[in-house]
């Protein structure tokens, strides 16, 4: 316990009790009676005396209560406080996690996200009187919902405004925009309007962090400014029974291109083994149901050691559904029929298009790998030379500005002749702003590369051998695909409803010294490059064709391509809402607000491509559990589990404790009045 | 605050007189005395109640001798007759301070009993001491006899003062030096003796005294009506005793008084002494008629 006031003490005691013994021996002064002989009062006292070792103090029992009366009042105003650990701080920071995994409903009924806005708000009642406090809500970045504060209502109605998101969780923005925030605190000048530069010896701020631990980054994080006593984590997690799909894909069968394979993979994350109903649903229409049974996500651990139980094998299955007859366009869903902590990750969407046949024009001066695994696809190709390319009639290559290909590939010829449509490059690049070959790179390994990329799909990597490739100039927009040591080995940048998939190595190469072209890559010898080959043209040809397009993750920026002179775009999310986005001049749409899963349709949009999907698919956020520390940087903070303590005024209870001794003093009173 | 009681109180009143003419005080000792009285003595004397007979000696009184006896057995006889003697009451009346007090007050009531045995004394021709002590003997009336003097014995428990501490062993040793001869000694007090009672009795018993105490106690004082924080003075000595009066202390007290009250009875029951406790509440003349006649005082 701790006291606001202490002085208040003080002066009240010093005002009050001598004045009450004083009086207490005055009201002493007692009334003298004659008795014939006090003999026997006298005998009969010492008898008391010595029966009674507490006659003294019974003596001076009214004394004592009112003393204890007093002193619970002097305390009462001191204003004392219970609990006071968060008392007195001058500068608080609340960190929110409202990421996916805050919106699993805990046993209370109460999701994740609304215990911490409590706690958040128990802390804001905590402050002192002097105490400003700032509120950043973070997701798979971070928002600054309140700036530093020292109105608690306001405070609180701005924790109330935070709102859940299904994106992942990193701590790191969060943690730089506050130690941004407090390195410029303006404390205020001397003269009035007059502001302090930033202070680099503002007071150290606290930061108050309520999360669930499920933060992705949280070991990346670098703390520069705050010291790791003074950040305190609350943890809200309680449950982690939580069974998730963590990808799920849909695939026209390639020779019967009206029959569609789904699969979803689905992980259970929670403490005991589940069997669970997966549903598939085409439009809405119920088509299939499977069910899969689940081990626990972790086995059990017989004896007692402190060994971490290991993963399950059995945790994870992938539940498939074949022959789905299905020739449309529309949008296919997968729901897992279970009553788990997160229902998030239980639904999972992906957009099919109906089959088509590819128009594919390839640009070579004669490549034989390209040719024969292109004339191997089912798609209309047709074959030119570079030379041909540039002299052929506009009417030839686009209808409008919009290519009449959906894919033109080009083979070691780069062109700015480029109207709208999707390229490959191979050995070459478009010749658009921001784009350049540089130098021929040899003796360089191919180390990185983005597994999950559709382009990459089924496609292993590792035996990719290049031996020269050029080293490519691009755009920050531009999204890397394959890396080599000192630049992008393929890449792919969408720019003006354009695609361009840029391979910087071709398949060929001309060598002086051999005196003919030689071969620049085994990789066309291996199955990997036809499937690679396949998935770039199904990509570029629309997207999803043939594949279920891609979904995005949560919070990620879609690019939508809109018809031509639509002034305005409606975006119909799948919380219900419908967002009027003003599109007047453009041609495609950049959308970001995409923080809930489930499918987003443009209206009016590109037939095909106006509807998209937002997953979840982050094992991070699907595992539940709550984490017992959380570590920040290189060290561990420990995750405080239950509520905050608020700091109750416990004036109260010392009120009532005196009003409780008066009575008692007024009983006592009386029942020696009337012996 | 309990008022002294009035000082010209009527002691007895003749109706009541009247009921004590036909008692007499009944001494369980037989005693001697100079002067003779209206009781028989052992000793022979020259009453008309025969006794018994003895041979003649030279000088003994002629008048005496039964001729009858000599004419019948020519022998010398000299007829022996019961000797009467005057009893001696001596009372002694506490008029320390603490007897002037209570509702009814003690001081008027022990000197209404000792008007009462004062007058049955009177009246059968015993010799009435009364003595008023405090801090020693006080006051003094000394052998008084005869009926007509009982208004001097009225008049002599109005005029006593009530006043000082109380003093049993002085009294008791003032009285024994004073009062030598044998008889009825009653004494009156509340018997709240600091210094204990145990030697002035002492005093009385040494000169075998016929010995009555009563123990006059105010009602105020057998269950005082005291509440609070009180700082209560003793009358006589200005002593003082701080108080916080619960129901406990009252208690306690009340045990005490029983067994200070028992404790003296025991005392005078082992010394033959006939002990009478009394409230002043109880009315006198019952006390009086029917306690003491109970008790063997009266008859």
């Amino acid at each position: 316990m701790s006291f606001l006031s202490p002085m208040a003490i003080a002066i009240a005691a010093a005002a009050t009790i001598p004045p009450l013994v004083a009086l207490y021996f005055l009201k002493l002064k007692r009334d003298v009676r004659l008795v014939p002989s006090t003999l026997l009062w006298k005998r009969a006292v010492e008898d008391l005396h010595v029966n009674s070792p507490f006659q003294r103090l019974r003596r001076s029992l009214l004394l004592l209560l009112q003393l204890l009366v007093l002193i619970a009042a002097a305390i009462a105003l001191g204003k004392p406080m219970l609990q006071t650990t968060e008392s007195h701080l001058d500068t608080v920071i609340i960190l929110i996690d409202q990421s996916a995994s805050m919106n699993v409903v805990e046993a209370d009924g109460r999701s994740r996200l609304e215990r911490a806005k409590e706690q958040a708000k128990r802390c804001v009642d905590n402050l002192g009187d002097d105490a400003r406090a700032m509120v950043i809500a973070f997701c798979d970045r971070a928002t600054v919902v309140s700036s530093f504060d020292t109105d608690r209502a306001a405070l609180k109605r701005k924790i109330d405004s935070v709102e859940p998101t299904d994106s992942s969780s990193t701590l790191g923005e969060a943690m730089s925009l506050a130690e941004a925030y407090t390195q410029n605190i303006i404390i205020g000048g001397d003269e009035a309007g007059a502001d302090k530069p930033p202070d680099s010896t503002a007071p150290p701020a606290s930061v108050f962090l309520f999360t669930d631990g499920r933060v992705q980054d949280s070991e990346h994080v670098a703390l520069q400014k705050f010291a790791l006593d003074k950040i305190s984590v609350t943890n809200v997690a309680r449950r982690s029974d939580n069974v998730g799909i963590i990808a799920m894909d849909a695939r026209r069968d390639y020779e019967r291109p009206e029959i569609l394979e789904v699969a979803a993979t689905v992980e259970n994350f929670g403490p005991e083994p589940v069997t669970v109903d997966a549903v598939l649903y085409i439009d809405g229409q119920n088509v299939d149901v499977q069910t899969v049974r689940l081990e626990a996500a972790f086995e059990k651990v017989e004896d007692d050691s402190a060994r971490p139980p290991r993963p399950a094998e059995n945790r994870m299955g992938i539940i498939a559904f074949d022959d789905i007859e299905f020739g449309g366009s529309g949008v296919v869903e997968v729901v897992l029929r279970i009553d788990d902590a997160l229902s998030t990750d239980d639904r999972a969407w992906t957009v099919i298009e109906e089959p088509k046949s590819v128009r594919l024009l390839l640009v070579t001066a004669g490549n034989m790998f390209l040719e024969s695994i292109l004339s191997s696809l089912e798609i209309e190709m047709v074959l030119m030379t570079p030379a041909e390319y540039e002299r052929a009639p506009d009417d030839a290559l686009q209808d409008g500005q919009h290519s009449t290909f959906d894919v033109v590939m080009m083979d070691r010829h780069s062109t700015e002749r480029l109207p709208r449509g999707n390229y490959m490059f191979w050995g070459g690049v478009p010749l658009i702003e921001g784009v350049a070959a540089g130098r021929v790179i040899e003796d360089e390994v191919i180390f990185n590369w983005d597994e999950t990329h559709p382009l990459l799909r089924h496609v292993a990597v590792e035996t990719l051998q290049v031996y020269e490739w050029l080293k490519l100039d691009l755009p920050p927009e531009a999204v890397s695909i394959v890396d080599g040591e000192t630049s992008s080995v393929i890449a792919l940048l969408a720019r003006d409803a354009s695609q361009y998939l840029i391979s910087a190595f071709s398949l060929i190469v001309d060598d002086e010294e051999a005196g003919g072209p030689m071969v620049n890559t085994y990789w066309p010898t291996t199955v990997d490059f036809v499937v690679f080959v396949q998935n770039s043209v199904q990509y570029l040809a629309g997207n999803a064709a043939a594949v279920g397009r891609r979904s995005i993750r949560p919070g990620d920026p879609v690019i939508l391509p809109i018809p031509k002179r639509t002034r305005q775009v409606k975006i119909h999310r799948p919380d219900g809402v419908t967002e009027s986005l003003s599109a007047a001049g453009y041609e495609t749409l950049h959308y970001a607000r995409t923080r809930r899963v489930g499918t987003y349709r443009a209206e009016p949009g590109l037939r095909g491509r106006d509807v998209f999907a937002v997953n979840l698919f982050n094992t991070v956020e699907s595992r539940i559990e709550p984490a017992e520390a959380l570590t920040l940087g290189a060290q561990s903070v420990e995750a405080r589990a239950g509520t905050i303590e608020v700091n109750n005024p416990a004036w109260r209870y010392l009120l009532l404790a005196a009003l409780v001794f008066l009575l008692v003093e007024w009983v006592i009173y009386n029942r020696r009045v009337f012996v | 605050m309990i008022m002294a009681a009035k000082r010209d109180s009527q002691l007895l009143d003749p109706e009541f007189m009247a009921k004590l003419d036909q008692l007499s005080l009944v001494s369980r000792k037989i005693f001697a005395s100079k002067l003779r009285g209206e009781r028989l003595s052992k000793r022979r004397g020259d009453s008309a109640e025969f006794a018994d007979y003895r041979n003649y000696v030279v000088g003994d009184d002629l008048r005496y001798l039964d001729w009858n006896i000599y004419a019948r057995l020519e022998r010398l006889f000299i007829k022996l007759f019961q000797q009467e003697e005057d009893l001696h009451v001596s009372l002694l009346v506490d008029v320390s301070k603490s007897m002037d007090w209570g509702d009814p007050n003690k001081g008027l009531y022990t000197r209404r009993i000792a008007a009462a045995i004062a007058y049955i004394g009177l009246v059968n021709f015993d010799r009435v001491s009364v003595y008023a002590y405090s801090n020693g003997l006080q006051y003094e009336l000394v052998g008084v006899r005869g009926r007509r003097l009982m208004f001097k014995v009225i008049e002599f428990l109005n005029k006593v003062e009530y006043g000082g501490p109380s003093n049993l062993a002085a009294a008791g040793k003032q009285f024994a030096i004073r009062h030598p001869q044998q008889g009825i000694v009653l004494l009156l007090s509340d018997f709240f003796e600091k210094d204990g009672y145990e030697e002035g009795l002492r005093y009385l018993l040494a000169r075998k005294y016929d010995v009555y105490t009563v123990q006059v106690l105010s009602p105020e004082e057998i269950d005082p009506p005291l509440v609070g924080d009180l700082r209560l003075m003793d009358v006589e000595d200005d002593d003082t005793a701080e108080v916080t009066v619960s129901r406990a202390l009252l208690n306690r007290y009340k045990r005490n008084l029983e067994a200070y009250c028992g404790g003296l009875r025991e005392y005078c029951t082992r010394r033959g002494i006939n002990y009478f406790f009394t409230s002043s509440e109880v009315p006198f003349d019952q006390v009086v008629l029917s306690y003491f006649r109970n008790r063997g005082l009266l008859k």
